[in-house]
């Protein structure tokens, strides 16, 4: 008790809310940044910004104030995404793009408690979010269910057809598990573009979501004023992701957590200690395959239409990309790197078809740097500051 | 003392160079106004979307050095990477833009059927300059989205009918399991049986399969007077060479998708000689306007070559500039101008939209490869009857 009030007294707040509002404002900037020179402008401004705050000691400050505030980090960070979206509030591109990051991060989130915590990999994430997608397409097109309840049976169903793996998964380690998700995502894309019934290569078009007669695809209108219809999503996903990502601190925190980090570092340990590895591990998978169907879901009715094409061996790695560059273990590291990974190729539309070259450049000079990626998971903190570790 | 100078020198330079950037700046008074291109410009098809986004960057160019234009026009051209989700993503961005008045937009049919829905919502005119689906025109009623180039239907029943004129009878499919594939093997199944062909056997193959020793040793079994491939260029070189190794002995018909240099020069003379293709559109090289447009794009030094669409992304996007020359920027008026078009004078013949605002195309033609070349048939020793195809 009075390790923490003294801790709490040690750290002020004030250099998490301006690390917050700084990351918040460069976030608007960068959404709206649509001339070439303004997005070389943010680009390097991102790096003298990281320059100078690890060079004053700021980055070190802010991160002592985080771990000391983690409840007033995860408002700032959902307070800060409020008011970006508030501020672009008829920018229906940058609502698209925003909600597009949440949803991605809640699927990362996913990945992280699959390989970040327990050591499954999963090569195959982009195959449970289309399975989460073409379930919301059948079922809102003939079913009468109401919608929110597509979205959970969707997070089901991608975890139902995901224990279809699980015992190939268990039965093997390391390269030879990445192989089979490597395997089911190729099958589940070839067995989409040859299969007539959900839509063969052309896909299927998915209704709009609506709850209790609210309909997310209308523009709101308010007054005079007319908010984009990508707002409805926005708030739906970012309540997705902000309940997943508390789900996730918490398991981490809980004996759970600390089960599949074992599982993950030692199997052999794990069973000596009675751990049962097994159960972790299949609780990790269906776990990450269930959020990765829900986020599917929620994205195929924001966009309209879904097509086999949109879930590519690609698009997986897209997802794992994600994760290493967050930094394995670290939900935090998520959504600035899902926000790099997402925003960054789009925004350097203007060189056209030499903009994969310089993004995966960028990538690589950034794992060049920090190969633990941007924010590399600390050792479990049980208490808020730094007295804790 | 000399610190001042160099301080003066260095302001002066500066001055110096703004004052010119402003001289060099044509003082003209016409307003800039924006349309967008959207096609593949990296992945798998991005040759056809670079040459599809090169031909429609012409259209631009060459519009702003006409003096007689009432304005500047500026081409914001967007990646869909063949892919239907970042399809809805640029297409929102461009339809949202309201300073975008109309688009040139997709290659891929998945990606434009996704798209539709966003144009209409946002109600920015479109015409679609390569995606071959007929739903994207007639699987909805937006008066947004227009068509230029023909759909696989008109493609396929001329294909089949001039094949059963040449006595052809007995046929074998092979076609790539993607939209392209699957819907070509479906039109031109239906348009062969009514003709009175016959198809002793259809085979699905994936885009990226390396080897048809299977598939190519039953076909060889059933013995038919014709291989059909509905697929793309790569696709079409391996199957051609492998017919070869294994001695299937039959005349090779293929679609728009292997009318290209590539397929030629990847077979070789001997191999690709007497191989058929069919394309929507007036053979573009006899028309006056065709020529023009390959002198000026070989002008312009584009690293590609404009492929068999980038014509069809050249005349929309002059249809486009013309709609707006006419009406002004504004996009209900250009929507409006466009749904009206009828017997439009453009490189690929003349245009004229049907009620759902697809091109009714009045002509397709027939390609044969003679000595390593695309050649139009007519104009082919095939077609004069000094060459004959396989088997007859």
């Amino acid at each position: 008790m009075s390790m923490q009030n003294s801790n709490s007294s040690a750290a002020p707040s004030w250099p998490l809310l301006t690390g917050v509002s700084v990351v918040g404002v460069y976030a608007h900037f960068l959404l709206h940044a649509e001339s070439q020179i303004a997005v070389l402008g943010l680009a390097v401004g991102a790096i003298l910004l990281l320059i100078a705050f690890s060079r004053f000691g700021w980055t070190a400050r802010v991160a002592t104030s985080a771990a000391t505030y983690p409840k007033l980090l995860g408002a700032g960070a959902v307070a800060a995404v409020v008011l970006v979206a508030a501020v672009s509030y008829e920018m229906h591109f940058a609502l698209l793009m925003l909600t597009t990051v949440l949803l991605y991060s809640t699927v990362c989130l996913g990945l992280n408690i699959q390989f970040g915590y327990s050591g499954v990999v999963n090569f195959a994430g982009a195959a449970f979010f289309g399975i989460g997608s073409y379930t919301a397409a059948v079922l809102a097109s003939h079913s009468p269910l109401p919608h929110l309840l597509i979205v959970a049976l969707a997070g089901l169903v991608a975890a139902l057809l995901g224990s279809l793996l699980i015992l190939p998964v268990l039965r093997t380690r390391g390269h030879y598990a990445a192989l089979i998700t490597i395997a089911f995502g190729i099958l589940f894309k070839t067995f989409l573009e040859v299969n007539d019934a959900l839509g063969g290569p052309q896909g299927l078009k998915i209704p709009g979501m609506e709850i209790l007669g609210w309909k997310f695809n209308d523009n709101i209108a308010i007054g005079d004023h007319e908010l984009s219809f990508y707002l409805n999503y926005l708030v739906l996903s970012l309540a997705l992701c902000a309940v997943t990502f508390v789900l996730v601190r918490r398991l981490e925190r809980s004996w759970m957590g600390l089960s599949m980090d074992v599982v993950r570092l030692d199997e052999t340990a794990a069973a000596t200690f009675g751990v049962d590895i097994a159960r972790w591990k299949i609780t990790a998978f269906t776990l990450g395959n269930g959020l990765a169907g829900m986020a599917g879901a929620i994205y195929g009715m924001m966009t309209g239409f879904v097509a086999p094409n949109n879930f590519t061996f690609g698009d997986s790695l897209i997802l794992v990309s994600i994760v290493i560059l967050g930094g394995i273990g670290n939900p935090w590291g998520i959504l600035p790197a899902a926000a790099i990974v997402l925003i960054l190729p789009e925004k350097l539309q203007f060189i056209q078809e030499y903009r994969f070259l310089l993004y995966a450049l960028l990538v690589i000079l950034i794992l060049l740097f920090r190969p633990d990626g941007l924010l590399p998971r600390k050792i479990r903190n049980y208490f808020p500051g730094d007295a804790g570790r | 003392m000399q610190r001042r100078s160099f301080a003066r020198f260095t302001l002066a330079t500066a001055a110096l160079v703004v004052a010119g950037a402003f001289a060099a700046t044509p003082a003209s008074a016409r307003d800039t106004v924006k349309i967008a291109f959207i096609g593949p410009l990296t992945g798998g098809v991005s040759v056809n979307g670079i040459g599809g986004r090169n031909s429609t960057d012409l259209a631009v160019r060459l519009r702003n050095a006409d003096p007689k234009s009432k304005y500047r026009y500026e081409l914001v051209s967007l990646d869909d990477e063949c892919k239907p989700n970042v399809g809805v993503q640029v297409a929102t961005k461009a339809a949202s833009d309201n300073s975008i008045i109309a688009g040139v937009t997709h290659y891929c049919s998945a990606v434009a059927m996704g798209t539709v829905d966003v144009y209409h919502k946002f109600g920015m005119p479109v015409i679609v300059w390569g995606a071959v689906l007929p739903e994207i025109t007639y699987g909805n009623n937006h008066k947004e989205i227009h068509r230029v180039n023909g759909t696989m239907v008109n493609q396929n029943e001329v294909a089949a009918k001039f094949m059963t004129s040449q006595g052809y009878r007995k046929w074998a499919i092979i076609h790539d399991t993607t939209d392209y594939g699957k819907g070509h093997n479906k039109y031109f199944s239906e348009y062969l049986t009514k003709s009175g062909g016959q198809i002793l056997g259809t085979f699905g193959v994936t885009a990226d399969q390396q080897d048809f020793t299977s598939e190519l040793t039953k076909i060889k079994e059933l013995k038919p007077e014709v291989i059909f491939f509905g697929g793309l260029t790569p696709l079409g070189v391996r199957i051609r060479t492998q017919m070869d190794k294994l001695g299937v002995k039959a005349q090779f018909e293929g679609t728009s998708g292997i009318k290209s240099d590539a397929f030629a020069e990847g077979l070789g003379k001997d191999l690709a000689e007497g191989s058929l293709s069919f394309i929507e559109g007036a053979p573009w090289e006899k028309l006056p306007g065709g020529l023009v447009f390959t002198g000026k794009y070989a002008q312009q030094k584009y690293a590609e070559a404009p492929e068999a669409y980038g014509p069809f992304a050249f005349a929309a996007a002059n249809m486009i500039l013309d709609a707006i020359e006419k009406v002004g920027p504004n996009r209900k008026k250009v929507r409006d101008e466009l749904n009206n078009a009828k017997n439009v004078d453009t490189i690929i013949g003349k245009v004229t939209f049907d009620d759902h605002r697809q091109n009714i195309v009045p002509l397709i033609t027939k390609y044969v490869v003679q000595d390593g070349k695309w050649v139009v048939w007519e104009d082919s020793e095939y077609g004069k009857g000094k060459r004959k195809l396989m088997g007859r």
